[in-house]
């Protein structure tokens, strides 16, 4: 067995930095060896070192031109290192030295995802599809481009084909959960978070996926309670005790208790530690669900006392409520646009 | 004694004389056929009766002697062979070689498995750690008949895991210390091999070494890639073999191998294979974390013991260095002595290493645990179902990491 198939062995471990001693080791002797300079360019992409990947392939490639996988690595290093137009020409140049590979069009698919070309990206990625119809990662692939293309139908049934094909697929789980999400049906995604953190615990982005989740549902109950709270300032804010006052706040609680069993009717039982979880991770998020319970407390109150007035500091609250959302919002965004 | 044979050969050499003067005789070359028949020269009368037949194919003399010695040739008589004689003959002829042989995964050898002098008392803090391990693996091991009136065995192994460069090895050691055992160190090269079957055969070969060498504490580091879960291993026959042989192997010890204590270690429990962790296997899980500031302390101390230092708190360099591991705060030793060796140069002369320099090469240094505890985190919130992970729980929630 040759060193390239013992590097590419390493690397499927996940073994990168003996992989890579490999390589390099059986360079030394041979290092016009095509097939040991794309094992390595492969090593490389998976670390994330792409610059020194793409020197790799580029030599890889000048040794045999002929080889497809070659142009498929280049075209994926040039993608990450954002060279999208030397990259479309890479991933051009691999798909037609061998059309039928599947591989092959992965790549030339996430290529032209990366350039910002969705429709053909889709186009291709329905090619992979039919090339390989039994993969799930094929089926991953269509639905991750028609996601981002804002074909949410496509989108969806591919994830479902992906998660029928292999059903501990954790990105596709999670990536579904992200459409439910999108389409404003909280509670099944984070159903669904929750199976893909359980699926696979060390995907990093599935906690901030849950909070984000988290914001949208407390966004949704700030809306029933700016509703409710109209509700019972026009019904009655007098400093005095009423009956009126008792009533509302009952209703409002009762309604309050039903809109959250209907949410959380399907969630498993290990749904408290996630969320528990991801208030802790997350600050402000923390302080607006404590906000909101002390809003369903002040109705408690109203309930037992029949102040209406109490209604007033509910108001304030989800005003102050307001406020932070939005300079939350103002300050991530740039921070998110000062790291990119 | 005269030799009879001689006279025969004179005329035997004379009649073929006779035959190359004459060479159409028939009835003489049939003689002469006969002759070196009788004198077991069989090739040679072969070829004189062959032309004796080309003469006269009829000729039934020559046919019964050409069945005769058709029959001689065919069925040799056995040679007696001289195994002795052979034996010398061979004996300097170098054994054969491969012309190129890829560096094969080495056999295990007696010579890997040592016998360590370390306790867990030189293991310097991790209290915790260490009562965990008394109580969950060293008591039943040390006390077999009362572990079993309580219903427990002490067959099994134990898994230990935490962030990476915590001294899960050492500690591995100290217990085989403790135990008065062997200590057989295997690392993920000593097993993987890509020749389909080749790994499975070390495993094996391993297990057999440690079962030879018993009482013995057999150490599996990175288990994670030896026991990878299967259903990630779908496109590699190669390693769920390996997975499997290793299930098979650790079933073994729950029968008649007394005296091989397993010890695995991982910072990825949750990529190990499900199997792996029932009963009679890694059934037990030990959470081997980031040392504590006793730890820190004797770390530190160990790592400046033979630089030039002066003056050097090493309470506040324990106090700045919380989720530091081992190998950090080793790191943070040599930074430490590298800008005290750059002073020295510049001063012209040896200025000793100070809590400043260490000071700066703290702030200089990230912990490396801080990947590890993010993972840990998610792990914790969605893996814990079955409670394996309680204790990383509740050490993420008490440093209000979870």
């Amino acid at each position: 067995m040759s060193a390239a198939q013992r590097v590419e062995y390493l690397r499927e471990l996940g073994r990168l930095d003996e992989a890579e001693r490999e390589a390099r080791a059986a360079l030394a002797s041979d290092p016009q060896d095509a097939g040991l300079l794309a094992a390595l360019a492969a090593v490389l992409l998976r670390a994330d070192r792409n610059a020194e990947g793409l020197a790799a392939a580029d030599a890889a490639t000048a040794a045999a031109p002929q080889e497809e996988r070659s142009h498929r690595l280049r075209a994926l290093l040039l993608s990450r290192l954002g060279r999208h137009a030397e990259a479309l020409a890479a991933g051009y140049a691999s798909v037609s030295i061998a059309p039928e590979e599947p591989l092959a069009a992965t790549a030339y698919a996430r290529v032209l995802q990366g350039a910002g070309r969705l429709a053909d990206a889709a186009a291709v990625a329905h090619r992979v599809v039919a090339l390989a119809p039994n993969s799930a990662d094929s089926h991953f692939l269509l639905a991750d481009v028609t996601s981002t293309l804002g074909d949410r139908r496509t989108a969806r049934l591919a994830y479902t084909e992906t998660l029928r094909l292999d059903p501990q697929h954790a990105a596709a789980r999670h990536d579904l959960a992200v459409l439910d999400a999108r389409a404003h049906r909280p509670a099944r995604a984070l159903k669904g978070l929750i199976d893909a953190g359980t699926m696979d615990p060390s995907m990093p982005q599935v906690l901030q996926t849950v909070t984000a989740v988290l914001w949208q549902l407390s966004w949704r109950l700030r809306v029933w309670l700016i509703v409710a709270t109209l509700a019972a300032l026009v019904t009655g804010t007098g400093p005095q005790p009423s009956g009126t006052a008792r009533g509302v706040a009952a209703a409002i609680l009762a309604a309050s208790a039903a809109l959250a069993c209907w949410t959380a009717r399907d969630l498993p039982a290990r749904t408290r530690p996630v969320v528990a979880a991801a208030l802790r991770t997350d600050g402000p998020l923390r302080f607006t669900w404590v906000a909101i319970a002390a809003c369903v407390a002040v109705y408690a109150l109203i309930a037992v006392t029949g102040l209406g007035i109490l209604a007033g500091f509910v108001w304030l609250v989800l005003g102050l409520l307001g406020w932070l959302t939005l300079i939350v919002r103002v300050v991530r965004s740039r921070r998110s646009r000062r790291r990119s | 004694m005269p030799d009879d044979t001689q006279p025969v050969d004179a005329l035997l050499s004379s009649l073929l004389s006779a035959l190359d003067a004459a060479p159409d005789d028939v009835p003489l070359r049939l003689h002469v056929a006969e002759l070196l028949a009788d004198r077991d020269r069989l090739p040679e009368a072969l070829q004189h009766c062959t032309r004796v037949l080309s003469h006269d194919a009829a000729n039934p003399a020559a046919v019964a002697l050409l069945q005769r010695l058709t029959s001689a040739i065919s069925t040799p008589e056995p040679p007696v062979f001289d195994w002795m004689t052979a034996e010398e003959q061979v004996a300097d002829i170098p054994a054969p070689e491969l012309a190129h042989v890829e560096d094969p995964a080495p056999s295990p050898t007696v010579e890997d498995i040592e016998r360590p002098t370390v306790r867990l008392a030189d293991v310097g803090g991790m209290q915790q750690v260490k009562e965990r391990l008394e109580l969950a693996f060293l008591g039943p091991m040390r006390n077999p008949q009362l572990a079993k009136a309580f219903g427990t065995s002490p067959a099994g192994g134990l898994l230990l895991y935490g962030p990476p460069g915590c001294g899960k090895t050492f500690l591995a050691r100290a217990v085989a210390g403790e135990l008065g055992a062997r200590f057989y160190d295997v690392g993920i090269s000593d097993v993987l091999d890509m020749y389909v079957g080749a790994s499975e055969r070390n495993l094996s070969q391993i297990f057999d070494a440690a079962r030879r060498n018993a009482p013995c504490v057999l150490f599996l580091d990175e288990i994670d890639a030896l026991g990878q879960k299967r259903s990630h291993l779908t496109h590699s026959s190669s390693m769920r073999n390996t997975v499997n042989q290793l299930l098979s192997e650790m079933d073994s010890l729950g029968g008649g191998n007394d005296g091989v204590f397993v010890l695995g270690a991982t910072n990825h429990p949750w990529d190990v294979d499900s199997a792996l962790r029932r009963p009679g296997r890694f059934d037990r899980m030990l959470l081997v974390l980031p040392p504590d500031a006793p730890a820190r302390g004797a770390i530190l101390r160990y790592h400046l013991r033979d630089r030039p230092v002066a003056q050097v708190d090493v309470e506040r360099i324990v106090a700045a260095t919380e989720h530091f591991s081992g190998a950090d705060l080793a790191h943070a030793c040599d930074t430490a002595a590298e800008r005290a060796l750059a002073a020295s140069m510049k001063a012209g002369r040896l200025l000793p290493l100070t809590t400043a320099d260490l000071d700066a090469a703290v702030r200089e240094i990230r912990p490396s645990t801080g990947p590890w505890f993010t993972t840990a985190r998610n792990v914790a919130a969605f893996g814990n179902a079955d409670g394996s992970y309680d204790d990383l729980a509740a050490y993420l929630k008490k440093n209000k990491r979870l």
